[in-house]
């Protein structure tokens, strides 16, 4: 009898314990979420508002040492309509040391803005670059296939990725007459049989790591409908970016720098405007490019518990947009911010921004847009 | 417009493999002088980098580096493969950090 109580009691025992260990399935949900508000003055008109609260949950799921799925969704209030998306979710298996293969709809590496920065608890400014987001010229995600790895040199660090995807699909200006000649990253589904095809190429030549300049290329022979005029519209766009983060102790405290250049060349083909119901032909040499750059400092050396957690950022971007398009135009932004870290992942943004363009779809002439915002960022 | 197109592509491309190419045939430490072949082939001579500095100087790169404390080992063990990935970071340089946050927390 006692034996058996032994017996049972140590089960039980053995059991409990068990709980305890690794187990080899591990599941997380984290993510992030801002909120925050807003004031703006485009061109005199003024406007403000608080921001519905952006929820992005984030599901990790490590099915061994090796494979692993990821996938974002993102909640957010666009007027009273909640906006649904899904921002990524795709499978990834090591295949080695240098190589993993990672398939579904992710964030591309083209550049590092948008695989790497945007977050709103990475994004030093509550606000993108100019040239990234909606009707943006860089490609931020798609549906695909990718390798990537990395590799020592010795000190020196490099890695690639390279992909298959979807690719984009271009206005052709049905729908909309004003975007004839943009292309559009967000239409997922696969308009045409050609494919998009690209990588990006990451040098870290410090042994410190401190600093990574990455090229990156992405070409498509086709961006039209199988059957329409624009099938033989290929787009081949490249980038080029840098990163330089180190700490620096006659500053007190930590440099950050940032920076990209993006540039799109779209095939040249015919468009139509209808002119007093009469539709004319017109047509224009479709190259676009857009650059920022960031410089954040962090006093994180500072003996003031309050100065340590501050963070100061300037950021300059540009965007131009092809002459004769209907959405020809030339703008320039300059951001500054004071942002509060209240841990690692949670941020308090303020920040100032004024921005100058020319053209846009919406006008003509100058507009100059000048902003206040104060956001607040936490991942978890 | 467009062979200019589709040839800057191919140059970009190719320039990509090459690298690619050329480092994945390198890999192998220079181990030429008799004393690292005593110590074995494998032996980099390069100063061997700390776990703990590691996360110091890669974990920074995009966003502030958590603390050990923040995670569990297994919360770690999930967090290293994701970070292995997208932020592209070399097998050494993760297992390396990945023991480190583990013990430290
Ligand atoms: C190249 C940029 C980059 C580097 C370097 C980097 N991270 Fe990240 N990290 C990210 C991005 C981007 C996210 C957000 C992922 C998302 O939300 O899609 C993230 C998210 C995280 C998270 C939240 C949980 C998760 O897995 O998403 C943790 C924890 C984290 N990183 C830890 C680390 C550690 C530890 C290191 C050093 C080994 C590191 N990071 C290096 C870019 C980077």
């Amino acid at each position: 009898m006692t034996l058996i109580i032994l017996g049972l009691g140590s089960s039980a025992l053995a059991q409990t314990y068990n709980t305890f260990e690794p187990s080899k399935t591990q599941f997380m949900l984290r993510g992030y979420g801002h909120t925050g508000f807003e004031y703006l003055d485009t061109g005199g008109e003024q406007e403000s508002t608080f921001l519905g609260a952006t929820f992005a949950p984030i599901f990790l799921y490590k099915h061994s040492d090796k494979l692993m799925f990821e996938a974002e969704l993102e909640f957010e209030l666009e007027g009273n309509e909640l906006k649904t998306g899904l921002e990524y979710a795709d499978v990834m298996y090591v295949l080695n040391k240098h190589m993993t293969v990672r398939a579904g709809k992710f964030l591309l590496p083209f550049g590092t803005f948008m695989e790497r920065l945007h977050p709103a608890w990475i994004n030093r400014l509550p606000s993108r670059p100019l040239g990234f987001g909606h009707d943006g010229i860089a490609p931020a995600s798609d549906i695909g296939v990718e390798l990537r790895g990395a590799f020592d040199l010795g000190g020196p660090k490099m890695n690639y990725a390279v992909y298959v995807t979807n690719g984009p699909r271009i206005k052709d200006g049905s729908e909309e007459p004003e975007e004839a000649g943009m292309l559009d990253f967000g239409y997922y589904e696969d308009v045409n049989l050609a494919k998009a095809l690209g990588g990006r190429i990451g040098l870290l030549p410090l042994s410190d790591s401190s600093m990574e300049w990455g090229i990156s290329a992405y070409t498509t022979n086709s961006t039209g409908a199988e059957d329409s005029d624009y099938k033989d519209v290929g787009a081949f766009l490249w980038a080029l970016d840098l990163s330089y983060v180190k700490s620096i102790t006659p500053l007190q405290g930590v440099v950050d720098i940032k920076a990209q250049y993006n540039s799109s060349n779209v095939d040249t083909a015919t468009y139509y405007e209808i002119e007093d119901g009469i539709s004319e032909p017109y047509s224009f040499d479709n190259q676009s490019s857009s650059f920022y750059t960031q410089l954040s400092y962090r006093p994180i050396m500072s003996g003031s518990d309050f100065i340590k957690q501050l963070e100061f950022v300037g950021r300059y971007s540009d965007f131009n947009a092809p002459e004769g398009a209907e959405w020809e135009e030339k703008s320039t932004q300059y951001a500054f911010g004071l942002n509060y870290w209240l841990s690692w992942r949670s941020v308090v943004k303020l920040s100032y921004q004024t921005t100058k363009m020319e053209g846009g779809h919406d006008s003509d002439g100058t507009t100059r847009t000048n902003g206040l915002f104060v956001h607040w960022a936490i991942g978890f | 417009m467009k062979t200019t197109t589709n040839f800057k592509a191919a140059i970009i491309l190719s320039v990509m493999a090459s690298i690619m190419v050329a480092c994945s045939s390198n890999k192998k430490p220079i181990a030429t002088d008799t004393a690292t072949e005593v110590a074995g082939s494998e032996v980099d001579f390069k100063i061997e980098k700390s776990g703990a500095q590691l996360w110091g100087e890669v974990c920074n790169r995009c966003h502030i580096a958590p603390s050990p404390a923040d995670y569990n080992d297994t919360d770690w063990e999930t967090i290293s493969l994701h970070m292995r990935v997208r932020a592209n970071l070399t097998e050494e340089e993760i297992t390396k950090i990945e023991t480190f946050l583990k013990s430290a927390n």
